[in-house]
């Protein structure tokens, strides 16, 4: 599997000569399976500039939401191929009970926050609910579950051959409880990110900015990371940035989570931070970059 | 063994968090969880305990009537939840671990997760008759 960051960004875009290296566009990554087929996951903005680098057509475009916050979906908006007729866009996202997955959708693709409505899109787009069961997209298969986030959010776990990813963009699994103090069935995201090759995690909080964004469901640096050691992840991207944080601040989050990895006896070298247009190729082993 | 429904690690967190007696049942009517404060009602704290299927928890608890026999377990409003699927109240009385009755009202909670998930289990959160409405303001 191949992985291409094209917004690392958390909350709202941050574009800025502050923000240059790491990236300003939200969250969207492309995963590109064995056989080609590219997923994307989450359509925050920089699914705009993942859409313009799109051949036309490509026809299928399987989208998994994690959940429906402006900075997952700002960019379906803007995503070139939704305006190309020939192209399929299958929409996966979190069930709720009070409306469908399009209803949801359409409160931001309507007037008066938008000047097209869904119907309105030249592209064949279906919603569907992420099952609760694993299911199939192309070589891969696919396991959604809930994760602690505010409102219904997924994670994604994609398993293609050898190789696992796991997506868990959003999340504060220590409203669950001290770490150290849970067991694994009572973490959330555990399960499904357990032994992955490479989990991409949210990292939003520096820990000293945390304890006045308790229950905003992000992770502090530190709570991130012990998720990750918890869950033994092979290899780890932090994901998610805050707006506030400039280049310089994320340099100084990925020396500290470098510090604190070799602290409890990990190899840093598993630890990358998330930057905007990186690629990297998930080995089953390690996390290597792609030439760029 | 396998993850927790996302339910029921935030029923458990708010629980955890708070200072009113609540314990939590899984849809098999496993007590999961129960937090401090019904802890020191009961005498022991769930650590001690870990889950209990819900024929070990009907013995280790109650109900008893006011003279101390038992109760049968299906006038409880956590067996109305858990067979119904809907919220009930009841006042009635348990015992300690050291076999001391205690009359409670307790008001017991489904939870129920989105249409195609289903019922994940139920809260029940108590006080103490004499201890008015329960817990310090």
């Amino acid at each position: 599997m191949k992985v291409k960051v094209w917004g690392a960004r958390g909350s709202v875009p941050a574009p800025g000569p502050e923000t240059m290296r790491y990236g300003g566009n939200t969250s969207c990554l492309q995963v590109t399976l064995s056989d080609g087929t590219p997923l994307i996951l989450d359509a925050g903005t920089g699914i705009r500039t993942l859409g313009l680098a799109c051949p036309a057509p490509m026809n299928q475009f399987p989208i998994l939401l994690t959940h429906l916050h402006l900075d997952h979906i700002q960019g379906l908006l803007f995503f070139a191929p939704s305006f190309q007729p020939e192209n399929n866009l299958t929409i996966w996202g979190p069930s709720a009970g009070e409306a469908s997955l399009e209803d949801r959708i359409a409160r931001y693709i309507s007037a008066p926050l938008s000047p097209v409505e869904v119907r309105e899109l030249p592209c064949h787009v279906s919603f569907r609910d992420s099952p609760t069961t694993e299911w199939e997209i192309g070589p891969a298969r696919i396991q959604a579950a809930s994760v602690t986030h505010r409102g219904p959010t997924l994670g994604y776990r994609i398993t293609d051959g050898d190789e696992s990813l796991c997506y868990i963009p959003d999340h504060e699994p220590v409203l669950g409880g001290p770490l150290d103090e849970c067991d694994p069935e009572w973490i959330s995201g555990f399960e499904l990110a357990q032994g992955v090759d490479l989990l991409v995690h949210d990292c939003q909080y520096r820990d000293e900015e945390y304890p006045t964004h308790v229950g905003w469901g992000h992770s502090s640096i530190t709570d991130a990371l012990h998720f990750c050691r918890r869950v033994e992840a092979r290899n780890v991207l932090l994901f998610h940035h805050d707006p506030l944080h400039s280049d310089e601040m994320l340099d100084a989050v990925g020396e500290l989570a470098a510090e604190y990895w070799s602290d409890h006896g990990g190899d840093p070298s598993v630890l990358t931070m998330a930057v905007e247009g990186a690629e990297l190729e998930v080995t089953g082993a390690a996390l290597s970059p792609r030439p760029g | 063994m396998s993850q927790r429904p996302i339910e029921l690690i935030h029923a458990r967190n708010l629980m955890a968090s708070i200072s009113t007696p609540a314990f939590l049942v899984d849809g098999e009517a496993t007590l999961v969880f129960y937090n401090d404060a019904a802890g020191s009602l009961l005498g022991r704290r769930f650590e001690e305990t870990g889950p209990l299927p819900a024929d070990r928890w009907g013995q280790e608890f109650g109900p008893v009537d006011p003279g101390g026999g038992r109760s049968p377990i299906d006038e409880l409003p956590l067996t109305a939840t858990l067979r119904q699927g809907r919220p009930a109240h009841a006042r009635f009385c348990i015992h300690d671990h050291a076999g001391e009755p205690h009359e409670i009202d307790l008001s017991a909670v489904p939870i129920v997760a989105s249409e195609s998930e289903g019922f994940r289990g139920a809260m029940a959160f108590f006080w103490r008759v004499a201890d008015g409405q329960g817990g310090s303001p």
